[in-house]
């Protein structure tokens, strides 16, 4: 591409008629589409550089006699912008317009530094040096809470009299202490499901087997007795962790329903329906002479086919 | 500003005003008209058009998002056993508090669907292609950011709508293989959802989320500018070269014309539709049905689906299909080679499009209608 310089004289086939005063860029091709001559006191030409023939050090060498060139219209400085005015991306990459190199010197000290490699490589490992015994104390900082381990008090949630029907879900709604880090001791609502089963359904639901639940070091905390009428499960869907309602459903007849995606349930707690990968969990459960239902607040992750338990 | 050159010919007599004096102090010291010329002066292949208004919308929506948030913190308590009596105060006590938040509220959902304005119109018109692949990524590293920005903000109100949304939330980021567990118990601040999941996601919500959404934005901006609007999809360079103009004063007017819709827009759900908590939260919600925020529940439906039942489909529904999803989104611009722009050439694209937005208003409505058989 001819790269015309500022300064440069202009000559017509004819004679000399003034100098390059500026250039003109295209915006799409960012290739030099005029240049602006200066025409010795006659005022500026926009002159485009299918005019120019050759370019060499100081000089432009149009095509055309000076007499075309001079009948050219006025340069109209007021239809351009100048290129720190106007944002278009490496505009000015491949053009070399200026009259020479613009140079500022290297101050002395930063001439003939060696070693700049090892001075780069020496401001990364300072920086990880910071960064290193940072880290690891940030994660633990934000970790403290997440682990906590198993409170196996029983709770009383409420009175078996409650429960007039059986293989029915009935909802006992309790209170539970609870102690966060620095708060102040407060209540939170909660609540189990508790259904009397028939023989029958309890022989679904333990098949001929206690359920045992163990604690973290996998000592047995309590037993579920499989002939116990009585069966508590977690108020949370191990769908994905809502909370599941007792409903008449229309095809499956009473159930329990999560109205989040749809679970079904049985009286049981076995899935019928819906994306639920297990079914209810039961909850360590015991009931007093007087009938005081009892439970240990326990609850597992959802979404998983075995049971992990979490709180 | 016009894109004229300043002339250095001044009327002589012309004494310059206090202001101007100040315009030209700073000037000498940072080149602001340098600057200003360069924010306004940047060329529009193929000119302005009303397709382009969504970023400077974006941008509008957030300042208006930091406004009103800011202010929202003067009275709001992130605490549980204030977090929802703060809310209530702003809604019912604190002069146009209701407005207020009204506003941040409805302003995040205008948020989430202009950004899928902005993302389906760089999608149609062609404009993630080479040489804007970084920018398409910055934009969808901003597209997490802003989702985050409703899931965190939708717990701090610690309404019963707040809980089961997180509950469920942070269950469906537990199904995440090997890591699961730690992410989930980490947002959570533990086990179950309490004072440090509060701590935690107004923490995410006011700061985290805030500084990282502002350097993307500025790095999407500045990748913006470096690879220069990619102009419409089809014309020949003489046409487009006819048809451009700069980013001011046309498209800044209709940029200024679509946020001042947007502001009306939003003004007019918050007077109209003004937030209502439910009860406070607490693990047993009563007779409340569990929702997401609407626009999640396209989202909510397809996990009802019988293919993502069981463990596994579990995996299937709440990890691999969004994250596949996102995965196909990141490397669309390097999978996608072909320098064609014109959505009209490109049938795969146009209907994948139209597949996903038909499948959002279907699972969304089908969510609504699903509400009716719940009772």
């Amino acid at each position: 591409m001819l790269q015309p310089k500022l300064k440069s004289k202009v000559r017509c086939t004819d004679l000399d008629i003034g100098e390059v005063s500026k250039v003109v860029l295209d915006p799409l091709s960012h290739e030099i589409s005029h240049i602006v001559v200066s025409m010795n006191g006659n005022g500026e030409r926009q002159v485009a550089m299918g005019h120019v023939q050759a370019v060499t050090e100081d000089l432009v060498q149009l095509g055309a006699p000076s007499h075309d060139i001079l009948a050219l219209p006025p340069f109209k400085r007021e239809d351009y912008v100048t290129t720190h005015e106007v944002e278009i991306s490496h505009l000015e990459d491949n053009i070399h317009v200026t009259p020479g190199e613009v140079l500022v010197p290297l101050p002395d000290l930063e001439k003939n530094v060696k070693r700049r490699t090892f001075f780069m490589n020496f401001t990364h490992v300072i920086g990880f040096l910071i960064g290193l015994p940072i880290a690891f104390p940030i994660l633990r900082f934000l970790m403290k809470p997440m682990y906590a381990d198993f409170d196996n008090q029983w709770l009383n949630v409420g009175n078996v009299s409650q429960i007039k029907k059986e293989d029915v879900g009935v909802q006992f709604e309790y209170k539970k202490k609870v102690k966060e880090v620095y708060m102040p001791e407060y209540e939170v609502e909660k609540n189990v499901w508790v259904v009397r089963a028939t023989p029958e359904l309890l022989e679904k639901v333990y098949q001929g087997k206690d359920e045992e639940f163990r604690d973290a070091k996998g000592k047995v905390l309590w037993t579920n007795k499989k002939e116990i009428p009585y069966i508590a499960f977690s108020g949370k869907c191990p769908h994905l962790g809502c909370a599941y309602k007792w409903r008449n459903h229309k095809a499956l007849g009473p159930v329990f329903l999560c109205p989040c995606h749809l679970s079904i349930y049985s009286a049981g707690g076995n899935v019928l329906d819906g994306p639920a990968p297990r079914g209810l969990d039961a909850l360590p459960l015991r009931v007093s002479a007087g009938g005081e239902v009892e439970i240990i607040d326990m609850e597992f992750k959802a979404g998983t086919k075995a049971q992990v338990r979490i709180v | 500003m016009d894109s004229k050159h300043s002339s250095p010919a001044t009327i002589p007599d012309h004494q310059p005003s206090t202001i101007e004096k100040l315009v030209a102090f700073l000037d000498e010291r940072v080149g602001l008209k340098e600057m200003q010329a360069k924010m306004l002066n940047e060329p529009i292949p193929g000119g302005s058009r009303w397709a382009y208004v969504f970023g400077s919308i974006l941008l509008f929506i957030f300042a208006m998002q930091a406004l009103t948030g800011t202010l929202l913190m003067f009275y709001y308590v992130p605490t549980t056993d204030h977090a929802y009596d703060s809310t209530q105060y702003i809604i019912h006590d604190v002069d146009y508090g209701w407005f207020l938040l009204g506003y941040h509220f409805w302003g995040s959902s205008a948020m989430v669907v202009c950004v899928v304005a902005h993302m389906s119109q760089v999608f149609l018109w062609g404009a993630y292609k080479k040489p804007r692949e970084l920018l398409w990524l910055v934009g969808l590293a901003l597209f997490g950011i802003v989702i985050t920005f409703g899931f965190t903000g939708y717990l701090l109100p610690w309404d019963q709508r707040a809980f089961w949304a997180t509950t469920v939330g942070v269950e469906i980021l537990d199904k995440t293989p090997v890591i699961g567990d730690f992410i989930a118990r980490f947002l959570k601040g533990g086990p179950t959802p309490g004072q440090m999941t509060l701590s935690r996601f107004f923490v995410l919500h006011v700061m985290i989320l805030p500084a990282a959404l502002m350097a993307l934005a500025g790095l999407h901006l500045f990748l913006f500018r470096v690879a220069a609007p990619a102009g419409p999809f089809s014309g020949t360079t003489e046409e487009i070269k006819a048809k451009t103009d700069y980013f001011f004063p046309r498209q800044i007017w209709k940029d200024m014309v679509g946020m001042a819709f947007v502001f009306a827009g939003i003004c007019a759900l918050a007077l109209w539709e003004p937030v209502v908590l439910l009860d406070q939260a607490a693990p047993d919600p009563g007779e409340y049905h569990p929702e997401p925020e609407w626009y999640f529940l396209f989202y909510f439906q397809l996990l009802r689906l019988k293919i993502f039942a069981g463990e596994f489909g579990q995996f299937l529904g709440a990890v691999a299909l969004p994250v596949a999803f996102m995965a196909l989104l990141v490397a669309l611009p390097f999978i996608d080679k072909d320098p064609e722009r014109n959505i009209f050439k490109r049938p795969i694209a146009l209907i994948s499009w139209i597949a996903i937005m038909v499948f959002i208003v279907l699972f969304t409505i089908a969510s609504v209608i699903n509400r009716e058989f719940l009772d």
